[in-house]
């Protein structure tokens, strides 16, 4: 697959390929599951060139994939089978393999949801769910929280440096940051809170809820394809996830 | 009649006052009504009940008619109003969508909101940046502008809805001198350019005296005077009501304390000193 | 229908995406800074639930947790997402508080304020009674905990109770006392719908310093399941009984034309006064 041929897909393609590989990696019991969504994704970022950001994307996981390994293979109740004993400490083979299993699945899933990130610009995403049929309020609460995100953080910067001033920082000893952090939540609802009306009027002003679909200004390419991949992707996870409830895939590893 | 409010009354809901007293209202088509009067008065509730987001968006109790464009606010839907008359308030950051990329995306919301044809959509947004001279903004990041620049997109983004009506309120206020500037000279160039007429609430009377044809003072929810502009901003009662009166006004009445005549070439000065 | 479409008016449309970076920015910054057995991940949440009915509430709560786990920089490393279902439920329940008027400012004096505090304080305390004396808790062999957690509870409990009796006092308002029991209640809700997907997806762990809560009660007999449910009733009540104060102040402190236009505004003011 060349270069910039994933990028180029449908948005709506590579989220029906994210949400599969995440039911796959979070919801089908056994470990081929999570095997194959990093297959996959391992796949992918190669042939779109992004395989050393989401690797070291992927690592930011790894406070919570070290607390997973050592809590589970040290500290796994009703195991019997010690890998060693080190004194105290009796490390399990069951635990061991618990362990590998949630590895799996927490680094399939961050996996699947790196690619996404990096292949596909939220905006078109949001367009083509719109040009599909994705309500206009949607589409707006989903691109106005992505843009008050960095907004916010900065209130919230200047919130904290006032405070600082204050003597109320967030730096130091832990009950000084607790005390630091209650005062944050307030004044940053509050600033919130008296921009809703102004916002409101204006959107209304704009017609926004006039009825309707919204003109669509730009159309991303799709073809049959695709689209029999995005129906074959979510109604196989689909069954997969059923058929994992239901207890048919004990089998498989 | 762009604009006609007959014998309005409001109050905003969860208070127990009148906002506005029998207030009535004339602005006509294609002229500049500028509406002055000390802080509370009620000209930020005239502005909100003339766009007809009072009471419809933001509740309240509102009596008498109030007319846009011919078609009573209270039988219209909210878009169908914003397609009559818009309205540009203080603050910039809380008027664009905060959804658009771009400056020609965000002037493009409104009327993507009316379902329009891509052509006519592309057609309002190349006439509203035209209208005010910012072309030149197009591809710019709508969060990465000016106080002045963003008043202007927000401004744009009204403008591409083509109402027959423009409320300005205090839209210099959060601006600094440049962006005052600025906005006064879209607001000069839209006036000489369009036939759309405009409601503007200032307390910079400098740039009303420019602007407008008629002026409208307000106290306490009340009409006090109207009139040419001029006559209404020379008037020395206007500082009762808490309105600094323009800085032509002001070299005028010195110069005739200190007995002076002043000859029309004084005139031509000052307007050049004051603009 | 027509309830729901006024749950979701342009206002409500406009308040949502504000909550959902507050949540975030919030949640990000606690995670962050501190290494408390908090979140301060659902205050937004909360308020659109109280402000604007439970629907509004659970979709919030939903979009913030899959919003923060595929956004940008923020999102790569968080085992935020497969929690939306708790995040929605938890903007649910603040509906259903909401609507049954728990949000809603109640001054009271004297004997009616000592009777609301007095219940504050016999509801954890009748709670916490059955678990303490059932064998099936105790006995690790059935996935119990170790002893020293039901110290820990009581001492939970009562510290709830004070802070619950303080809080009312103070400020003469005996919703203080109902807003902390919808919050607690939220939170054991909460603890319960998240040790499952906790132990199944995660292994039981989270990844921050309450793993070490988890540890020690697995250490004392829990199986794995229990341990995440332990922890989750010990860090979820506080986390939430804090949100939903912190709510109830804003609440408090808005004005009343302003809570007027939200959908859910009138019960949170006194509808007798015009």
């Amino acid at each position: 697959m060349p270069t910039g041929a994933y990028r180029r897909l449908n948005p709506a393609t590579k989220l029906a390929l994210a949400l599969a590989e995440a039911v796959l990696a979070l919801g089908v019991r056994g470990w081929s599951g999570p095997l194959v969504v990093i297959a996959v994704c391992v796949a992918v970022a190669i042939a779109a060139r992004i395989a050393r950001r989401s690797v070291l994307l992927v690592l930011a996981s790894i406070p919570l994939l070290l607390s997973i390994v050592l809590v589970n293979t040290f500290l796994y109740p009703g195991a019997t089978d010690p890998i060693v004993q080190l004194g105290p400490v009796r490390p399990t083979w069951t635990g061991l393999a618990a362990a590998v299993q949630a590895t799996l699945r927490v680094v399939a899933f961050g996996f699947s949801v790196v690619v996404l990130i990096l292949t596909t610009e939220p905006d078109h995403l949001i367009a083509d769910l719109e040009r599909r049929g994705l309500g206009r309020r949607a589409a707006f609460v989903v691109g106005a929280t992505l843009r008050a995100i960095p907004r916010t953080t900065q209130r919230a910067g200047q919130i904290t440096e006032a405070q600082r001033a204050r003597a109320l920082d967030t730096e130091g000893r832990l009950w000084r940051r607790v005390r630091g952090i209650l005062p944050l939540a307030g004044p940053l609802v509050f600033g919130a809170l008296t921009d809703v009306e102004e916002q409101t009027m204006a959107l209304e002003a704009r017609a926004f809820s006039a009825p309707g679909r919204r003109t669509v200004l730009r159309v991303f390419p799709d073809s049959a394809t695709q689209r029999v991949v995005r129906w074959a992707a979510l109604l196989g996870a689909l069954a997969l996830l059923t058929s994992s409830i239901a207890g048919v895939l004990e089998a498989i590893p | 009649m762009s604009l006609v409010l007959a014998g309005v009354r409001y109050r905003y809901a969860g208070s127990r006052t009148d906002a506005l007293d029998r207030i009535d209202l004339a602005v006509p088509s294609g002229s500049v009504t500028g509406l002055v009067g000390p802080n509370e008065a009620g000209k930020s509730t005239i502005c909100l009940v003339a766009a007809g987001l009072a009471p419809a968006t933001i509740g309240g109790h509102l009596e008498g008619v109030v007319s846009i464009d011919g078609v009573e606010s209270s039988s219209a839907r909210p878009h169908e109003l914003a397609q009559r008359c818009g309205i540009l308030f203080q603050n910039p950051a809380t008027q664009l969508s905060g959804t658009a990329p771009t400056v020609w995306e965000e002037v493009a919301f409104g009327p993507r909101n009316l379902a329009l044809p891509v052509d006519d959509v592309v057609d309002r947004v190349t006439d509203a940046l035209a209208a005010l001279g910012i072309e030149s903004l197009a591809e710019r990041d709508p969060t990465r502008l000016s106080g002045g620049q963003a008043q202007l997109v927000a401004l744009a983004g009204i403008l591409a809805l083509r109402p027959a009506l423009v409320i300005l309120d205090e839209p210099t206020s959060q601006l600094d001198p440049q962006g005052t500037r600025m906005v006064g000279e879209a607001l000069r160039r839209l006036v000489r350019e369009n036939r759309t007429a405009i409601l503007v609430v200032e307390h910079k009377t400098a740039l009303l005296d420019q602007l407008a044809d008629r002026v409208v003072v307000v106290d306490q929810g009340r009409l006090i005077r109207e009139g040419p502009t001029d006559e209404v901003l020379s008037d020395p009662a206007l500082s009762e009501h808490g309105v600094e009166p323009p800085p032509r006004v002001r070299v005028r009445s010195a110069l005739a304390g200190a007995g002076l005549r002043t000859p029309r070439e004084a005139d031509v000065l000052i307007a050049e000193l004051t603009r | 229908m027509a309830w729901l479409s006024r749950q979701f008016s342009t206002r409500v449309i406009v308040l949502i995406p504000i909550a959902i970076a507050i949540n975030i920015v919030l949640g990000f910054t606690v995670q962050k800074v501190l290494n408390l057995p908090i979140y301060l991940d659902s205050i937004g949440t909360i308020l659109v639930g109280v402000l604007a009915g439970p629907i509004a509430g659970a979709v919030t709560g939903a979009a913030s947790n899959l919003i923060w786990q595929y956004a940008p920089v923020i999102g790569p490393g968080s085992n935020i997402g497969p929690f939306a279902i708790t995040a929605a439920v938890i903007g649910l329940l603040a509906g259903l508080w909401g609507q049954l008027g728990v949000y809603k400012s109640r001054p009271a004096e004297g004997m009616r304020l000592w009777l609301a505090i007095a219940i504050g304080v016999a509801a954890p305390a009748l709670l916490i009674l059955p678990i303490i004396n059932n064998p099936a808790y105790t006995d690790p062999n059935v996935g119990g905990y170790p002893s020293w957690v039901y110290w820990a509870a009581v001492l939970i409990a009562a510290t709830f109770a004070l802070v619950l009796a303080a809080v009312a006092y103070v400020r003469r308002d005996s919703a203080a006392v109902w807003v902390a029991l919808a919050g607690a209640a939220t939170g054991i809700v909460a603890a319960v719908v998240s040790a499952p997907i906790a132990a199944i997806v995660y292994g039981g762990v989270m990844g921050s310093g309450t793993d070490l809560l988890v540890a020690a009660l697995r250490q004392g007999g829990a199986d794995v399941y229990h341990a995440s449910l332990g922890q989750g009733l010990f860090s979820d009540p506080i986390d939430k009984t804090i949100t939903s104060f912190v709510v109830f102040l804003v609440v408090l402190g808005l004005s009343r034309r302003l809570l007027a236009r939200f959908p859910m505004g009138e019960r949170l003011t006194d509808t007798a006064s015009a």
